[in-house]
């Protein structure tokens, strides 16, 4: 997604990275009880995951992260007049690409003065899963993380 | 009962005190006006997500943790 910011950077296109809560919270990332040890761990993840993008925080009550449902990684686009015009409860980044240069073309459609109407459309997307990486996150913040992961998931 | 905030920053991973939170079936609609939140830089300084989506003609969001 970092390199996704940058390549659609120059088209005015912004990207951001928003803290919102632990999802695992383990020994050395515990669950959050403060706005400076939220933004604490945000300082953190923008080091070693090596985020290149402006990450914001959400409130310690997550009341941005919940009004736009709550999911771990979701992924959405806003235009400037403040509609979302693109929601993924995962975040794909060849999903986010085709999305992003869509818009742009309408916006080159528009600026050509082509008549457009706005409609919804449902789409199933695939991301790359990455075991190795999620599971790398877990054991990063702690045991007690992975421990849990595989006890919620167990049969 | 454990306020919002407590329970939104739950202190293990467990279907019982996580699952419910994943609402995105509920969430804000395309095409409609957004909700609005302030939000805060990393050195504390506040700012809210609408002036995030007005700096640009458009602007991804993406939302996370370390995991």
């Amino acid at each position: 997604m970092n390199a996704l910011a940058e390549q659609f950077a120059d088209q005015n296109v912004g990207s951001i990275f928003l803290y919102t809560h632990e999802a695992h919270p383990g020994e050395i990332y515990p669950h959050l009880t403060s706005m400076t040890q939220k933004l604490n761990h945000a300082q953190a993840l923008r080091d070693i995951l090596n985020v290149t993008r402006p990450i914001l925080v959400d409130s310690l009550d997550g009341a941005c992260h919940r009004a736009y449902g709550t999911m771990p990684n979701m992924t959405w686009i806003f235009n400037r007049a403040g509609m979302p015009i693109y929601k993924s409860n995962w975040t794909g980044t060849k999903s986010v690409e085709n999305a992003i240069q869509y818009f742009l073309d309408v916006s080159v459609r528009r600026k050509n003065q082509e008549r457009l109407a706005p409609f919804q459309v449902e789409r199933l997307d695939y991301r790359t899963q990455d075991a190795d990486a999620f599971e790398a996150g877990l054991a990063r913040n702690g045991p007690k993380a992975v421990r849990e992961y595989a006890t919620a998931f167990e049969d | 009962m454990e306020d919002l905030t407590t329970r939104y920053n739950y202190d293990e991973f467990t279907p019982e005190k996580v699952f419910h939170w994943l609402s995105f079936a509920e969430s804000p609609a395309l095409g409609e006006p957004a909700p609005d939140f302030p939000l805060w830089h990393l050195d504390g300084t506040e700012t809210n997500l609408s002036q995030i989506w007005k700096a640009h003609t458009y602007t991804i969001v993406e939302f996370g943790s370390f995991t």
